[in-house]
C-alpha cells in the first residue's frame, strides 16, 4: 500500500467520500467502498482550480491531461478545517503539476486513469459489447461521463491488439486524439453518437479500421511547430485620456530580447541597479530606440514626438540606411547566386541608371528591408541551426552531384539503369549452348510475303458488292435511342420535381443509411480482416471475429425493418413511399447480401 | 544519346531530348554551315545551353578546322553554369567515345572561363581589397613587366606576386592541363599549384577550344582590345541570354562625368606634371625614347604590349589610325599634360551651367575648339597617349588615375563618332532638386556601333535567349542580316505553367503601376492582397518583381504600414533585394534555404535589377512569379528620350513600340526564370490592367503567349486565385500520360522525325517531277501514298 501524504473528507459528484493523496496518485474513494473510484496519477494532473477564499463551498478542481473537465471535489469538513485541508492539497498538487509541466512533452506519461467501481476488470469491458456502460455506482450526468470509461476500455483493447499508435501506449492521449478527430469531423461525430453512445457498437469497433484518422491526427500534432514568422511589434492599446498601454508578457520580453539583442544588453546594464523593471519597460517604449526598432515610415514620422532619454539614447544605433549595410557581410556565397561577382566582372560602364532604378534612394525603407532580411534569416537559423554557408547544400537533390543545379531531370530515361551485371560461370558455354538451341528452334512458321499478299487479295475481292450487302439491324439503334431519351426524360423529371421529403424524415433516412453502412463495414471487417497490415499475435482471434460478425448481423437484419418503418412514416406524411423505398434500396440490397452471405457461411 | 543531323554525329548528354532542342540544334547547324548569323528564341528552361554546347562541341570535334567557340553570357552565375554544363558534356563525351584515340581527342579539349582579377585573385594581400578597381591596380603594380624585370634582376627590391612568378615558369599553352575548368575549378587549381588563376586563363586564351566570358569582354572596346584581339576570324560567337544585348552595346560606349570625377582628374593631371618634372631630372632618356616611338606611330608603341601591362584599351580606333603618328602637339609629355589640363578645365566650366544642355559631338567639338583651341585630331589620340605616358612614367596605384582615364576615354570617343551619340548635361539630379549635382552624360544611342566590329570580324554570330521576341527587332537595332531567325513553341503534354493576367482586385478596382495611380492606396492594397492570397496557397517559393527600385522600396514601406506584410509573415518569410550585391546574395541564399526547408519564402525584387538577371528560380525556388506592374523604363529620363528619338529617326522604330517591347521582354525574362525542364511547374502572374491589352501580350514570347487563354487575360484577384488553386491541384497529380514521343523524344523519335522530314523533302521533289510527267489520269494511289500507309504489324 502506498504511503498517504494527506487525506480529507470530500465529496465528488455529490457523493461523500475520502480524498487521498498518496505518493503516486490522487485518489477518491466513495464512502463504503473499498477501492478508490477515482485515481489520478501524478503525471496526469494538468491544472488546478480552487474556489475563492471564503466561498460557501470549499472546492478543488483537478483537470487532467487531455481532459479539461477533470474532477471536482468539495471538501465536506467544517469550513475552517476544509480550508486548511484544501491548502495542503493545493500545495502538494501545485508542485506536482509544475513538475509535470516542465516535463511535458518529454516523457509519455504512463497512466492508469480512473477506475469504474462497478467494473473491476476493465479489460473484459472491451469484449463484451454493451457492458461498457458503467453501472449505478458512478452516476452519469451526461454522455461525457460515459465516454472516458469507454475510451479506456477500448484503448486497453487496442493495446492488446497491438495496433501501432504513434501517440504511444497512452490511452488518455489516444482518447484525446479521438475526440479531436470527432470534433473536426461532424459527420463522424453524428455517427459516433448514434452508434457508440447508444451502445450498439463499442468504441473499439467503431475505431477499428479508422486508425488512420487517429494516426494522422497524432502525426499532425507531433509535428514540431516552428516559430511564428511575425515580427515583434508590440501594438499599443489606446486607453482613455490619450495614454497608451502595452501589455508586457514574458513571451513578449523574450521575443524582444531575441529580436533586438541591444535591448537585452540595455536590460542587463540597467536593471535593477538604475531602473526598476517597470521603469525600464516604460521608458523603453517611449524611447527613440523603440521607435527605431519599429522602423516603419509612419513611426519615423512620429519620432519627433518621442522624448529624449539619456539612458536609451546611448543604445541608439545609426540608421542602417546606407547603400552598403552597416555590418558588412563577407561570408562567401555560392557562385550560382553570387551577384557581387557579376558586379566585379567588369568595370562599371555606361551612363548611370535613371532615378527610379537606383537602389536605396528611399532611405527610410532601407532599415526596414534589412530588418526583414535579418529577421527571416534569424528565423531560419533558429529552425535549421546556424550552418556555415560552405556546408549548406541543396536538400532535395543528391548532394554529391555537382550537376544537380543544372540537371533537367525529365530528360533522363527513368527506366534505364546501369543494372547489375550477372556474374555467371562459364558464360561462354552458356551462350554457345543457347545459340545452338536457338538455331534448332528458330524454325518458327515463317511468313511468306507472297502468300500473305495473295490471301489478302483474295479476301479483298468483291469488297464493293459485299459492302452493299452490309446491313445494320435497326432495332438495336432504336432501342438505344429510346433508352437514352427515357434517361433524359427521367433526369428532367427529377430535376423539375422539388425535394418534398421533410427535413426530419430525410435526416432519419440519412441516419439509417449511415448506421447501416457502419454495421456493414464492421461486419465485412470481421469477416474478411485486413490482410498483412497488423497481422500480429494480438489480432482478434477467429472466434472473436465470429462473435462480432454475429452481433453485426443481428443489427443488419434489423435494417429492413427500419427501412420499412421509414417507408411507413413517409406514407403517413403523405409522401410517395416508393421514393423512400428506392432511395433506401441500395442499403437494403447490401444488407440482404450480407445476410445471405452470413447464412450461407453458417448453415 | 548519340544521333546524326545530316551527317554530323551529335552527342547529347541525356537519354531523351525535347523536340525543340532538336529543332534548335538543326537550325544552329544550318547557321554554322552557312557561316552566317542567327537569332534564335528557345523557351526558358528547355535546356538551351546544353543543346547549344552539345551541337557546337560536336561540330568542333567532327570537322578538322576546329573553329573556336566564344561563348558570352551576361552574369558570372550564368558563366559558371555554362562552364558546369560544358564540363558535364565533356565528361559524357569521354564516356561515350569508343576508341582510345577518340577518348584522347575529347580529353584534350580545353574550355575555360574568364572573369575579372577581383573574382580570380588568390593573392591574399590583393584579394582582400573590396573594389575591383583597386584589385586591378594592385595586381598591375605587382605584375607589370618593368616591375617584374627589376624584381627578377634584383630580388627583393620590388614587391612581386608569387603566384604570378610561379606561373611565369610554366610553358605557355601548358599552364593549365587540358579539360574543362569552371571558375571554381581554376581557383582551386591556382591554390593547389600556387599559380595565378587570372593570368593562367589569360595566357591560355589562344590555346582553348571554348572560352566563356561576359558580353563586355567582346563588346566593350576597351576590354575587347586587351582580351579578345587574338580570336581568329572563323570563331563561332554566341551571345546567350542576349535579350539585353542592345543595352550592353550602348553601355559600352557611354560615359558619365561628374564634378567629383573632374576634380580627381584635375588632381591626377597635376600629379602627372610633377612626375614628369621629376623624371626629367632623373631619367630624361626615357621620355625621349617615348617621343621617338610616338613619332613612328601608335602601333609600335603598343606592339610590345603584354597582358600584364595593358590597363586601358583605347575605346575604338580603326587600324589605319593606329599606324599614324601621334599628332605633334601632344607628343611631348609636358605638352600632353598641359593639353589634358586645358580639357579638364573646359569640362569643369561647362558643368557650371545651371540649365540642361543637349548637343551632338560635332557641336561640342566646335565649341571646344572655339574656346580652347583643342583640335579634334589630338583629342582622338587622348586615351592612347595617356596610356603611353603612364607606362613611361611607371606609375603605380593606377586606381588613383581612374577618373583621368575616364576623361581621356571620353575625349577619344567624342572625337571619333559623329553620329549616334549625344552629350547631355544635367545640372540637377531631379527636377525639384535645388543643389546642383551636375552630370555630363556622353550617351551612345545606337547599339549597332559597338557590335559592328563583332559582326564584321566573326563569320558566325549566334544571338539567343529564352525571351527575344519580337525577333525582327534585334536585326533591326543591331544592323545585321541573320540567315536563320527562329522561335520555338514549347511542346507540352500538359500545361506546366499557368500565365494569368490580373487586371483588378477583388474589389474590382483596376490595378496598374501607371505613374498616376501607382501610389493610390487602393492599388497598393490590391497589389498587397494578391501577394497575401498567393502566399496562402502556393507552396515553397514566391518571387515578386516590381518595375523599379523606387517603387519597390516605397511599396514595401507602405505594405508594412498597412499591415499587409504582417499577413505575409504568417505564411512565409520575406526577403527583399537591397542595394548591396553581397547582402542580396546572402538574402538569396537564405531564401533558397527557406524553400528547401519547406518554410517557404517570398522574395521581393526588381525587374531589370540585380536578381532578375542570371538567377534561376526553378522548381521549389519559384512556384509562382508575380509581376507587379509593367516594367516600363522611366520615360522622363532624358537619355531614354534621346534614344527613342534616334531609334525613330534612324530605324523607324516608333517610341511606343520600343517602350512596349522593352517592358515586355523584361517582364518575360522575370517570369521565364521559374521553369527548368518540363516536369517543373510554376504560376506566372501578370498584375496590371495593361497586360490585358492584346498588343502588349503580342510582344511576349510565343511560348508564353500561347498559353494565355482569353479568360485568363482579364481576371480579378479572387478569380485568379481560384484558377491557380485548380491548376496546382491538377499539376500536383502524377502525370499518367507518357510524355515520350510528344514533348520528349527518344532516339527512335528523332530518327522517325528525320525520316519524315526526308520523306517530305522527297515528296515535294517528286511532286515537282510529277507535275512535269503529266498525269496518268487513272486516279490510282500514288507510290507516296502507299509509303505513307501505316501497316499495323
Amino acid at each position: 500500500m502506498p504511503t498517504t501524504v494527506c487525506t480529507a473528507k470530500a465529496s465528488c459528484k455529490k457523493l461523500p467520500g475520502l480524498l487521498e493523496l498518496t505518493d503516486t496518485h490522487l485518489q477518491w474513494t466513495q464512502d463504503g467502498k473499498k477501492a478508490p473510484s477515482i485515481r489520478v496519477a501524478y503525471a496526469e494532473a494538468a491544472s488546478l482550480f480552487c474556489s475563492k477564499e471564503g466561498a460557501a463551498q470549499v472546492r478543488l478542481k483537478v483537470s487532467l491531461v487531455g481532459d479539461d473537465t477533470g474532477h471536482n471535489f468539495t471538501f465536506t469538513a467544517p469550513p475552517p478545517t476544509a480550508g486548511s485541508e484544501r491548502e495542503v492539497f493545493k500545495q502538494e498538487l501545485t508542485m506536482i503539476i509544475s513538475r509535470n509541466r516542465s516535463m511535458a512533452g518529454h516523457i509519455p506519461t504512463p497512466i492508469a486513469p480512473l477506475i469504474i467501481p462497478s467494473n473491476s476488470l476493465p479489460i473484459s469491458a472491451a469484449s463484451t459489447p454493451g457492458g461498457t456502460t458503467p453501472g449505478g455506482a458512478a452516476p452519469r450526468p451526461a454522455a461525457t461521463a460515459l465516454r472516458p470509461s469507454i475510451s479506456r476500455a477500448t484503448s486497453v483493447a487496442t493495446e492488446r491488439r497491438g495496433t501501432p499508435v504513434i501517440a504511444g501506449t497512452d490511452p488518455a492521449s489516444e482518447f484525446r486524439l479521438r475526440k479531436k478527430v470527432l470534433m473536426s469531423n461532424p459527420e463522424l461525430l453524428t455517427l459516433h453518437r448514434d452508434l457508440v453512445m447508444t451502445g450498439q457498437i463499442t468504441e473499439a469497433e467503431f475505431w477499428d479500421g479508422r486508425e488512420h484518422l487517429i494516426l494522422s491526427e497524432a502525426a499532425s500534432e507531433s509535428q514540431k511547430k516552428g516559430k511564428s514568422g511575425q515580427l515583434v511589434d508590440p501594438r499599443p492599446e489606446a486607453v482613455e485620456g490619450g495614454e497608451i498601454k502595452i501589455r508586457i508578457t514574458p513571451q513578449l520580453v523574450h521575443d524582444i530580447f531575441d529580436e533586438y539583442p541591444i535591448v537585452a544588453k540595455a536590460y542587463g546594464d540597467n536593471v535593477p541597479n538604475k531602473l526598476s523593471e517597470e521603469q525600464f519597460w516604460k521608458r523603453y517604449f517611449q524611447s527613440k530606440l523603440f521607435n527605431a526598432h519599429r522602423a516603419s515610415i509612419r513611426s519615423s514620422a512620429a519620432q519627433h514626438v518621442v522624448k529624449e532619454d539619456p539612458i536609451f539614447d546611448k543604445y541608439l544605433e545609426r540608421d542602417d540606411d546606407e547603400l552598403e549595410p552597416r555590418r558588412p557581410r563577407n561570408e562567401h556565397v555560392e557562385v550560382f547566386v553570387d551577384l557581387a561577382a557579376t558586379l566585379e566582372d567588369h568595370d562599371e560602364i555606361g551612363n548611370e541608371k535613371d532615378v527610379t532604378m537606383r537602389a536605396g534612394r528611399q532611405k527610410a525603407a532601407l532599415p526596414l528591408i534589412r530588418k526583414f532580411n535579418e529577421h527571416s534569416e534569424r528565423l531560419l537559423n533558429s529552425a535549421l541551426g546556424e550552418v556555415p554557408p560552405a556546408k549548406r547544400r541543396r536538400l532535395d537533390h543528391g548532394d554529391d552531384n555537382p550537376y544537380s543545379q543544372i540537371d533537367i531531370d525529365d530528360l533522363h530515361d527513368a527506366e534505364s539503369s546501369a543494372g547489375i551485371i550477372l556474374d555467371m560461370q562459364d558464360r561462354q558455354r552458356y551462350f554457345e549452348g543457347r545459340m545452338t538451341n536457338g538455331n534448332q528452334e528458330s524454325a518458327e512458321p515463317k511468313v511468306d510475303p507472297a502468300t500473305v499478299i495473295r490471301e489478302t487479295k483474295a479476301s479483298l475481292q468483291n469488297w464493293e458488292s459485299r459492302m452493299f450487302q452490309l446491313k445494320i439491324e435497326r432495332k438495336a439503334g432504336d432501342a438505344a435511342l429510346i433508352s437514352m431519351t427515357q434517361n433524359v426524360a427521367t433526369r428532367l423529371d427529377v430535376k423539375s420535381k422539388k425535394n418534398e421529403i421533410p427535413d426530419g424524415l430525410f435526416r432519419q433516412m440519412t441516419t439509417c443509411q449511415t448506421a447501416a453502412n457502419e454495421f456493414l463495414r464492421q461486419f465485412w471487417l470481421a469477416t474478411y480482416p485486413p490482410l498483412g497490415d497488423f497481422e500480429t499475435s494480438a489480432s482478434p482471434t477467429p472466434a472473436q471475429r465470429a462473435i462480432k460478425a454475429a452481433k453485426m448481423i443481428s443489427y443488419i437484419s434489423k435494417t429492413e425493418e427500419k427501412v420499412h418503418a421509414l417507408v411507413q412514416t413517409a406514407a403517413n406524411h403523405g409522401i410517395d413511399p416508393t421514393r423512400v423505398e428506392i432511395a433506401m434500396k441500395p442499403v437494403v440490397n447490401a444488407s440482404n447480401q450480407a445476410l445471405s452471405f452470413y447464412r450461407k457461411k453458417k448453415p | 544519346m548519340k544521333f546524326f543531323i545530316d551527317n554530323l554525329p551529335i552527342i547529347f548528354p541525356y537519354d531523351r531530348i525535347y523536340p525543340e532542342q532538336y529543332a534548335y540544334m538543326c537550325d544552329l547547324k544550318r547557321t554554322l554551315d552557312a557561316t552566317g548569323h542567327c537569332v534564335l528564341e528557345m523557351p526558358s528552361g528547355t535546356g538551351k545551353t546544353v543543346s547549344l554546347l552539345s551541337l557546337i562541341v560536336s561540330y568542333q570535334q567532327f570537322f578538322p578546322t576546329k573553329r573556336k567557340l566564344i561563348y558570352c553570357s551576361r552574369t558570372v552565375p550564368e558563366i559558371e553554369k555554362a562552364l558546369t554544363e560544358l564540363k558535364r558534356l565533356m565528361e559524357y563525351r569521354i564516356e561515350c567515345s569508343d576508341t582510345e584515340e577518340e577518348k584522347d581527342k575529347e580529353k584534350n579539349f580545353i574550355g575555360l572561363g574568364l572573369t575579372s582579377r577581383k573574382n580570380l585573385c588568390i593573392n591574399p594581400e590583393v584579394a582582400k581589397e573590396k573594389k575591383g578597381k583597386v584589385v586591378d591596380a594592385r595586381c598591375r603594380d605587382l605584375t607589370n613587366s618593368s616591375a617584374c624585370e627589376k624584381g627578377r634582376a634584383n630580388p627583393g627590391s620590388v614587391e612581386l606576386c608569387d603566384w604570378h612568378e610561379t606561373l611565369g615558369k610554366g610553358e605557355p599553352g601548358q599552364l593549365i592541363p587540358p579539360g574543362i575548368w569552371t571558375l571554381a575549378d581554376v581557383l582551386q587549381f591556382g591554390r593547389d599549384k600556387g599559380v595565378c588563376p587570372y593570368f593562367a586563363v589569360r595566357r591560355m586564351m589562344p590555346f582553348v577550344d571554348i572560352v566563356i566570358y561576359s558580353f563586355h569582354y567582346l563588346l566593350d572596346p576597351k576590354v575587347a582590345q586587351q582580351v579578345s584581339k587574338e580570336m581568329s576570324k572563323d570563331a563561332i560567337v554566341v551571345f546567350d541570354e542576349a535579350h539585353n544585348i542592345d543595352n550592353v552595346c550602348i553601355e559600352s560606349l557611354s560615359i558619365d562625368l561628374t564634378r567629383p570625377m573632374m576634380d580627381a582628374a584635375g588632381r591626377s593631371v597635376a600629379k602627372l606634371a610633377d612626375k614628369i618634372e621629376e623624371i626629367k631630372t632623373t631619367d630624361v632618356a626615357k621620355l625621349q625614347d617615348e617621343y621617338a616611338k610616338l613619332v613612328e606611330g601608335l602601333q609600335s608603341s603598343i606592339s610590345d604590349d603584354t597582358d600584364t601591362d595593358g590597363f586601358m584599351g583605347n575605346p575604338l580606333l580603326p587600324d589605319d589610325l593606329l599606324h599614324e603618328a601621334i599628332p605633334g602637339n601632344i607628343r611631348k609629355a609636358e605638352h600632353f599634360v598641359a593639353f589634358l589640363k586645358r580639357f579638364v578645365e573646359y569640362i569643369k566650366t561647362r558643368m557650371r551651367v545651371l540649365h540642361v544642355v543637349a548637343e551632338t559631338p560635332l557641336s561640342f567639338l566646335q565649341h571646344l575648339k572655339d574656346i580652347t583651341y583643342i583640335e579634334r585630331r589630338p583629342l582622338r589620340f587622348c586615351a592612347e597617349r595617356l596610356q603611353s605616358l603612364i607606362r613611361t612614367l611607371e606609375l603605380t596605384r593606377l586606381d588613383d588615375y581612374a577618373s583621368l582615364q575616364k576623361v581621356a576615354s571620353f575625349a577619344t570617343l567624342v572625337a571619333t563618332y559623329e553620329k549616334g551619340f549625344l552629350l547631355i548635361l544635367e545640372p540637377f539630379e531631379t527636377d525639384n532638386a535645388t543643389v546642383p549635382n551636375p552630370v555630363f552624360h556622353f550617351t551612345c544611342l545606337d547599339p549597332s556601333l559597338a557590335i559592328k566590329p563583332v559582326f564584321e570580324r566573326f563569320s558566325s554570330v549566334v544571338i539567343t535567349s529564352g525571351t527575344i521576341s519580337p525577333l525582327d527587332m534585334y536585326p533591326k537595332m543591331l544592323q545585321f542580316t541573320p540567315v536563320v531567325q527562329e522561335t520555338y513553341p514549347m511542346t507540352l503534354t500538359r500545361n506546366a505553367f499557368l500565365p494569368l493576367v490580373i487586371t483588378r482586385g477583388s474589389d474590382q478596382v483596376a490595378i496598374s503601376s501607371r505613374f498616376e495611380v501607382r501610389n493610390d492606396p487602393a492599388v497598393v492594397r490590391n497589389f498587397g492582397s494578391i501577394l497575401i492570397e498567393y502566399t496562402k496557397i502556393v507552396p515553397d517559393g514566391i518571387v515578386a518583381f516590381f518595375p523599379s527600385y523606387l517603387y519597390m522600396e516605397s511599396i514595401v514601406a507602405a505594405w508594412n504600414d498597412m499591415g499587409i506584410l504582417n499577413e505575409v509573415w504568417k505564411h512565409k518569410l520575406i526577403f527583399v533585394e537591397t542595394p548591396d550585391a553581397n547582402e542580396t546574395s546572402i538574402a538569396l541564399e537564405n531564401y533558397r534555404r527557406a524553400c528547401d526547408n519547406g518554410r517557404g519564402a517570398v522574395l521581393l525584387s526588381v525587374a531589370r535589377g540585380k536578381v532578375s538577371e542570371g538567377i534561376d528560380f526553378d522548381h521549389n525556388y519559384g512556384r509562382a512569379v508575380i509581376m507587379f506592374g509593367v516594367p516600363y523604363q522611366y520615360t522622363e529620363s532624358r537619355i531614354l528620350k534621346a534614344r527613342l528619338e534616334y531609334l525613330r529617326d534612324a530605324y523607324r522604330i516608333r517610341e511606343s513600340e520600343f517602350l512596349g517591347f522593352d517592358a515586355m521582354r523584361n517582364a518575360a525574362q522575370c517570369v521565364g526564370r521559374v521553369l527548368r525542364g518540363k516536369t517543373d511547374w510554376g504560376l506566372m502572374i501578370f498584375a496590371d490592367k495593361r497586360f490585358a491589352r492584346a498588343d502588349k501580350r503580342a510582344k511576349l514570347p510565343r511560348w508564353i503567349n500561347q498559353y494565355i487563354t482569353e479568360t485568363a487575360s482579364n481576371l480579378s484577384t479572387d478569380m485568379a486565385i481560384t484558377l491557380s488553386k485548380l491548376f496546382m491541384r491538377t499539376i500536383s497529380q502524377n502525370p499518367n500520360e507518357n510524355q515520350t514521343g510528344i514533348s520528349l523524344w527518344t532516339l527512335e523519335d528523332i530518327e522517325k522525325a528525320q525520316a519524315k522530314q526526308k520523306e517530305f523533302a522527297l515528296d515535294t521533289e517528286r511532286q515537282q517531277n510529277d507535275d512535269d510527267d503529266g498525269d496518268y489520269g487513272d486516279g490510282g494511289l500514288s507510290d507516296n501514298a502507299l509509303m505513307d500507309f501505316d501497316l499495323d504489324v
